[in-house]
């Protein structure tokens, strides 16, 4: 019951629940310094392990070549090297490949969220007969992994049958598979079946048509699971490697994923890490921003038995 | 490029310096001779290696608008590229090559006759320098069917590059660069301990360049890799002298300490660690020196070049190889030409006319690119030696310090690459090099045992 | 590329089972079967709403698996026509050396990202689970390496893995008189590094998830055990592990899913070096397919990837059972 564990889980961790510890445990020494202890070894591992990647590419942005290769953990023996940041900006054109990586994920966001809601719209309200068999067919997509369709689907972009015309170096190469996505189409069909029917019932009697439904009503209702849809989505897209490197050959439609492997062993060492801290930034600083969505959405997976 | 080749079937050369590499500019009697039609043709073609520098980029755009300037009809697009074994399939597959594009010596008879390159007989016999060129560099872009596929770039022999600066901090001369492989390990040993640094490094890259560079080594002491032609050849993987090159880089690799921490770099990641002073020797194609300034900014200063030394046997040689360019097979008789007209301006008329020569040399001067790389007639002797003193005033490379190698190629014999599946059986190779770098005990019989096996099976099916 | 997402995917398999079921309970709407009737009740306009779907999934998903079938059983490399071989490539990638190297790899891999990254995120999230205050600080660290572009994290921990003496890692761990190791440079060490960074990359994921099925641990379990005077470890043992079962076992499965077809890792760290000692069978499959400058071979490449298929079809029933029971139970 997704949208219901939604909501429970909201009222959950805003309320006072007790937890695996209770307040009596708290009380007891041992517990209170030992869970102490363990929460400030956390505190410091995560803190390692998370920002000090960042904090140590983002000083080696700006340290010369040399000093990176020679002293890697001191901290700018011979000073500053700002030129990495703007020959990264201006010889290896990180601009460009960041606007593309930007351009493929929204593409590929976008026809996600159409086939996965007017997939969702018509199985699970409008209802056909022959929903069964969609969805049969949809569900056996999700036991093929993604290596199956590796090959063909290559072969289908460079030699698509009826239309006689090569997609690759084409972004609709990416954004049009992006669509494929049974986990989507089924999140959403499970989210409009259990939004309450009488709704529509009262639209329909209203002389609502099937279309209004869908964009006045339906769509309104499912900003949870659109979010949520939308990080999954996301995310998919900035992880992709192996798809693009495939299908854009063309240097100048790349994304970074596939572009930063290609110049690194012709390109200085300070320069290519100042052009990979470029390439955090607007991923880190967005998470920062939405931290709530993502780890909503990275946490669905606690919602199942809700 | 990574290129290799079965170049100039075993002949002695004689050979000074050459500017080969990029040089391009034309006109000539070809270019004004063809088609004034007014339609409009588009072709794209390779161009510079990813991650080049701004003023590599630069010039060649210069080249582009000085052709475009002579061919109104033409307009061109330039395209970055890189030929590497494993993503060449995938471009090939993926039509999305350049109109005009390079492969290496070894595979593009083969590509002939798969019907995945354009037939430029023709155009290429309508050349008025046809009939100059070497003939064992023409048939590397000849075909089974006896069709002309490709047209030579440039052609390369290996050589041993040594970084001066490391040779002087070591206690070495820089003028006097090892002549013997006792040599070559003995000077290793010096610079690994007096600078840290790895005395040798060589490639050790599953893309084919571990055994492309490990052949040369066997070539240097006089093996040879397979036996015969075609689907019939017998593979020699195993053969005594790769033994001993195996042997070899277990000692400096192992015993010496002198080959450095890193031993899976590529073509270009060597480069890439020779011009930021972090590997003593290595060994690739003599006209490396163009990459290093292109992609890598290397300070002339520390730059040196040698020949490969050869050991004391009659059928010692040195590996050479060669780039060639080719048209996408789907080109239609106008972008053929036009592509042609590409080819002829770009690769073929600065070796062979003086105006476009100078002129070409001249533009590379300006932009601070390389001018005089040595590289290996694709012409005769004569006329590479001619259009050497054309360019002269204009060489910008440290040519004193490559004399090692300007003198010493002279008396070297030249043996082409294996010719039947030469990549597949340097890929049978990259496993055997990999493991002798990163393990000790690796039992190197075995290894070669199952890397001829696998080399044989891949000529046996012609792949 | 659609690929199993290993942080979403627990939700949707144990929705299957209640879709159905909720389907199964709705009423059903009766119309009488002529074109008109059917059209003016609206069956051409759910047909306009499922057409986006069935185009892209027709094109995208079902005909390239159709497609992969056949191709298994030919051999073609796109220029000449393919011809029908039977089995030829199957048994020729069964025959292939680098076979069973691969899929020994993979297992070692599948099996190491286990060791690593299986019990940490858990210990990790139940002692998050109890933070009090700036929880978020703590989810948000442990969250930071999953937004590092993926590219991005491999290619700044090959920087990091540097085999010399000045290499980031090792001029770490000289500080406390350890190494140099060589990381990547050995046959031996290149694969648990690996795995290693892959870990890092992923375990963020993996502590969500599990802090978000802590808090779906019924709490009146945990004070039920109280009451009976249980200690922590009692609690933990008796009562968070049981009720975290389900989503354990989703996780393994949907890692061994995941670390089957592992491409990213082997292909940039390493290009399946050194000496084979990296070399997956993704990595496999996609050498078959683009790595011969001559051309592909896609039959033996289609063959492989539908071997693989067919076995991981086996962990996707396991999982597909286990979420069955365990969403019913």
């Amino acid at each position: 019951m997704i949208a219901f564990s939604f909501r429970r889980r909201i009222v959950r961790s805003g309320g006072e629940a007790q937890g695996l510890v209770s307040p009596a445990d708290w009380r007891r020494p041992r517990v209170k310094w030992g869970l102490g202890f363990a929460q400030t070894l956390l505190l410091v591992w995560l803190v390692v392990i998370g920002l000090g990647p960042i904090l140590w590419l983002a000083k080696s942005a700006i340290t010369p070549t040399q000093d990176t290769i020679t002293h890697p953990m001191a901290f700018f023996p011979h000073g500053f090297a700002w030129s990495n940041v703007t020959q990264a900006w201006t010889d290896v054109d990180v601009g460009r490949y960041f606007w593309n990586t930007i351009v493929i994920a929204i593409g590929s966001w976008l026809s996600q969220i159409l086939v996965a809601t007017t997939a969702g719209f018509a199985l699970s309200v409008l209802r056909p007969k022959y929903a069964k068999v969609i969805t049969g067919l949809l569900l056996t997509t999700l036991f093929v992994p993604a290596v199956v369709l590796l090959v063909p689907l290559y072969v289908e972009i460079v030699h698509p049958p009826l239309v006689h015309h090569s997609f690759i170096d084409s972004y609709w190469a990416i954004w049009l598979p992006a669509g494929a996505s049974a986990f989507n189409v089924v999140l959403i069909t499970r989210f409009f079946d259990n939004l309450p029917r009488e709704i529509f019932e009262a639209a329909r009697i209203d002389g609502c048509g099937p279309f209004r439904l869908f964009v006045s009503i339906v769509l309104p209702m499912s900003r949870p699971i659109l979010g949520v849809v939308s990080v999954f989505a996301l995310l998919a897209s900035w992880k992709d490697f192996l798809w693009p490197l495939l299908v854009l050959t063309d240097p100048n439609k790349q994304p970074l994923s596939v572009r930063l492997p290609t110049i690194q062993s012709q390109t200085e060492l300070g320069v290519f890490l100042a052009a990979m801290f470029i390439s955090c930034l607007v991923p880190i600083v967005g998470f920062l921003i939405f931290q709530r969505s993502f780890l909503r959405g990275g946490g669905l997976g606690g919602a199942i038995k809700g | 490029m990574k290129s290799k080749g079965k170049a100039m079937k075993v002949i002695r050369l004689g050979m000074t310096v050459a500017a080969v590499s990029l040089l391009a500019v034309a006109t000539g009697s070809i270019s004004t001779a063809a088609t004034h039609s007014s339609q409009t043709v588009t072709i794209s073609v390779a161009s510079l290696i990813p991650g080049s520098t701004k003023a590599a980029t630069q010039q060649f755009n210069n080249q582009v608008a000085e052709f475009e300037k002579a061919n109104p009809s033409i307009k061109v697009k330039p395209v970055e590229y890189q030929w590497t074994g494993p993503t060449f399939a995938a471009k090939l597959a993926a039509g999305t090559l350049p109109t005009v594009f390079e492969v290496p010596f070894t595979d593009a008879r083969a590509l002939g006759d798969n019907g995945q390159l354009a037939d430029l007989t023709a155009e290429a016999k309508a050349l008025p320098y046809f009939s100059k060129y070497n003939k064992a560099v023409i048939a590397e872009g000849t075909d089974s069917k006896g069709q002309i596929v490709a047209l030579p770039k440039g052609a390369y022999a290996q050589a041993l590059h040594y970084n001066r600066k490391l040779f002087t901090q070591a206690g070495l001369d820089p003028n006097k660069p090892p002549t013997t492989w006792a040599q070559v390990e003995a000077d290793a040993k010096q610079i690994a301990q007096k600078t840290g640094q790895a005395g040798y490094a060589e490639m050790g890259k599953d893309d084919n360049t571990a055994g492309w560079i490990l052949t040369t080594l066997v070539y240097a002491l006089g093996g040879r890799m397979e036996t015969g032609t075609g689907t019939n050849a017998t593979a020699t993987l195993d053969n005594p002298q790769t033994v001993t090159a195996l042997n070899m880089l277990k000692k400096m690799r192992w015993t010496d300490n002198s080959m450095g921490s890193n031993f899976d770099y590529g073509w270009s990641d060597i480069n890439q660690a020779f011009a930021a002073g972090q590997v003593g020797m290595y060994v690739s194609g003599s006209d490396v020196y163009t990459n290093l300034v292109q992609a890598s900014n290397i300070n002339p200063s520390i730059y040196g070049l040698a020949p490969i030394p050869l050991a004391k046997n009659k059928n010692a040689g040195v590996l050479g190889g060669g780039t060639l360019a080719a048209v996408r097979p789907d080109a239609n008789a106008a972008t053929r030409a036009a592509a042609m007209k590409w080819i002829d301006f770009f690769y073929e008329q600065p070796l062979i006319n003086k105006a476009q020569a100078i002129r070409n040399a001249k533009t590379l001067v300006a932009s601070k690119q390389p001018v005089g790389v040595p590289a290996l007639p694709v012409f005769d002797k004569a006329q590479y030696d001619l259009a050497n003193t054309w360019i002269k005033p204009y060489i910008n490379v440290p040519l004193g310090q490559m004399k090692p190698f300007t003198t010493g190629i002279f008396s070297q014999t030249l043996v082409p690459e294996p010719e039947a599946s030469t990549q597949s059986i340097y890929h049978s190779l990259d496993a055997v090099v990999e493991a002798v770098l990163t393990d000790q005990n690796t039992d190197i019989a075995s290894m070669l045992k199952s890397a001829n096996s696998a080399a044989q099976s891949a000529i046996k099916q012609g792949t | 590329m659609s690929t199993i997402d290993p942080v979403a995917a627990p939700v949707e398999k144990a929705q299957h089972a209640q879709m159905s079921k909720a389907r199964a309970e709705a009423p059903r709407l009766r119309a009488r079967r002529t074109p008109v009737t059917w059209a003016r009740n609206g069956g051409l306009s759910t047909l306009l709403f499922l057409l986006p779907m069935l185009v892209i999934f027709g094109a995208f998903s079902w005909y390239p698996i159709v497609r992969t079938v056949i191709m298994s059983l030919q051999d073609t490399n796109l220029v000449q026509p393919a011809t029908w071989v039977g089995f030829a490539n199957f048994s020729q990638v069964i025959h292939d050396p680098q076979f069973p190297i691969a899929v020994k790899n993979t297992a070692e891999f599948a099996l190491l990202a286990l060791v690593f990254g299986y019990p940490i995120p858990l210990v990790a999230a139940v002692v998050m689970s109890e933070v009090r205050k700036r929880r978020g600080l703590y989810s948000a660290l442990a969250y930071v390496p999953v937004v590092i572009p993926p590219v991005v994290a491999v290619l700044l921990w090959k920087t990091f893995y540097d085999a010399s003496p000045t290499g980031v890692f090792n001029t770490i761990l000289g500080w406390v008189g350890l190494g140099p190791y060589p990381w990547l440079q050995s046959q031996q060490t290149a694969l648990p590094s690996l795995v290693l960074e892959s870990t890092w990359a992923n375990a963020g994921g993996t502590v969500i998830i599990y802090l978000a099925a802590l808090t779906g641990v019924n709490h009146e379990l945990y004070e039920a055990a109280a009451v009976d005077g249980a200690g922590l470890w009692h609690k933990v043992w008796h009562v968070t592990l049981p009720q975290l079962r389900g989503v354990l076992l989703v996780t393994m499965i949907l890692q061994i899913i995941g670390t089957a077809q592992v491409f990213l890792e082997p292909y940039l760290f390493t290009s399946g070096g050194p000496a084979n000692a990296t070399l997956t069978v993704l990595l496999l499959i996609y050498n078959y397919a683009f790595g011969n400058s001559l051309g592909g071979n896609y039959g033996d490449a289609t063959a492989l990837s539908l071997m693989l298929a067919g076995f991981l079809a086996v962990f996707s029933l396991v999982y597909l059972r286990a979420t069955r029971s365990w969403s019913s139970g």
